[in-house]
């Protein structure tokens, strides 16, 4: 039982706390304890060193916190406690293996990593994708991927990975055929969390197909066995 | 026929000069050795408090640190620790990590004990009562002087190591299980033998007895 405790700044308390170099408190009073945390240095982490995220400007900060919080706000401290969330580090050109990403779940540090500077059509919707990688990675069992697949056309195959596949539009198609954006199609977790963002924000399109119909009914299912009070 | 030298004035100067420095150089060095010398010695018997049933007293080497529990905050927590109290378990651990100035921590029970002290494993050790749930949903101010239970990296892992914080850690909140706050004596914590490399103490300092006020 090797604690892991304290240092000489918060610095090195955060560090301890969540294995992320460089961070300070940006505001730690929050009614669902969430703590946002920011880059004061640019920071290196992960396997070879691979992820890296930089200073964000305090103008930059500011706004995008105000967006942020809006829309964590409405994850409730118990729910975010479920899903092991606790920790929001905010920096910006967020990138993994020199690819650019809008955020890195870790459920395991509790920690999501956002890139503040990440596509701005798509911000708020993509803070909820991000999340919805936290749930997925807390409760696996219940996101079952073969079930979620077995939605699909039986000709239809998902990429090996995320990052394996150009298929990364984030635009929402006005008639879905069984997926909501290019980026769904590329796993079958990019494609559950591209169901939850829009079920979040509020931007289903206007014609729902009957896979999708489905897929959103599984996701709401499995929402309501985590919590039975979240709302969508 | 000797000649009786007298003494001038100057060099009379000079040795009461030398006189003086030898004595103030003996004195510092005794002083400086004494870490315990403007260290304020609580006594709890002196101490009127609201809730003597509450109150633990750990006795260091600068003197006693005054504990005052909270069952209402976290239950199991402080029932593993009085329990651990009564069976005079803490008496000669090892503070085995101290960072000056931020938290020391103790209560490695198997690996930490004075005469039986495992560098190797120090800070891994059990109590032999298992492990407890973490109790971290209640609000609680880790200010200085706050003491928590310690864990592994997993929540639920609290056994019967202990932290206390000499600084303000809001982030601590929800992480660790608050079971108390030093109410006085927080000063003798301060003296507690650290390194500046490592945060692991070799030749450590050792808690001398860790009691609770009323039994």
């Amino acid at each position: 039982m090797c604690l892991l405790l304290i240092s000489a700044a918060q610095a090195d308390t955060i560090y301890q706390l969540i294995k992320i170099p460089n961070l300070e408190i940006y505001n730690i009073k929050t009614e669902n304890k969430l703590r946002y945390l920011y880059a004061k240095q640019p920071f290196t982490i992960g396997i070879d060193n691979n992820i890296n995220c930089y200073t964000p400007s305090k103008q930059d900060l500011d706004k995008k916190y105000t967006i942020i919080e809006k829309n964590l706000n409405r994850y409730s401290k118990s729910f975010l406690k479920k899903i092991n969330l606790k920790y929001i580090v905010l920096c910006e050109d967020l990138s993994i293996s020199g690819i650019g990403t809008a955020g890195i779940p870790d459920n395991i540090m509790k920690t999501l990593i956002l890139d503040i500077k990440f596509n701005e059509k798509y911000f708020e919707r993509v803070i909820h994708h991000e999340v919805f990688h936290i749930i997925n990675d807390t409760f696996k069992e219940i996101f079952d991927e073969n079930t979620w697949s077995n939605f699909n056309p039986k000709e239809f195959n998902y990429a090996e990975c995320s990052t394996c596949t150009k298929k990364i539009g984030l635009e929402t198609y006005s008639n879905s055929n069984g997926f909501i954006t290019e980026y769904s199609q590329s796993t079958a977790s990019e494609d559950m969390a591209e169901v939850f963002s829009h079920l979040m924000y509020g931007s289903l399109p206007n014609k729902i197909d009957p896979i999708l119909e489905k897929k959103i009914k599984f996701i709401k299912n499995a929402l309501s066995k985590i919590d039975n009070d979240f709302i969508l | 026929m000797i000649k009786k030298i007298k003494a001038s004035t100057s060099e009379k100067v000079i040795f009461i000069f030398i006189l003086v420095l030898g004595l103030f150089t003996f004195t510092s060095f005794l002083l400086l050795k004494d870490k315990c010398l403007f260290v304020k010695n609580y006594d709890p018997q002196k101490i009127n408090f609201e809730n003597p049933k509450n109150i633990a007293i750990l006795n260091v080497g600068c003197g006693n640190v005054i504990i005052e529990l909270y069952p209402e905050i976290s239950p199991n927590g402080v029932e593993r620790f009085t329990t651990l109290i009564k069976s005079k378990a803490y008496d000669d651990v090892a503070f085995h990590r101290v960072i000056k100035d931020k938290l020391v921590q103790a209560g490695d029970l198997e690996f930490g004990k004075k005469g039986n002290i495992d560098y190797g494993k120090i800070g891994t050790g059990k109590s032999g009562l298992g492990q407890i749930e973490s109790e971290v949903d209640r609000e609680f101010n880790y200010v200085r002087g706050s003491v928590g239970l310690a864990r592994a990296k997993k929540y639920d892992t609290e056994d019967s190591q202990f932290f206390i914080i000499l600084q303000d850690e809001p982030l601590y909140e929800g992480e660790y299980t608050p079971i108390g706050k030093v109410i006085y004596g927080i000063e003798v914590l301060e003296k507690i033998k650290y390194l500046d490399k490592s945060e692991y103490v070799l030749r450590p300092d050792f808690i001398n007895s860790l009691r609770l006020l009323v039994n």
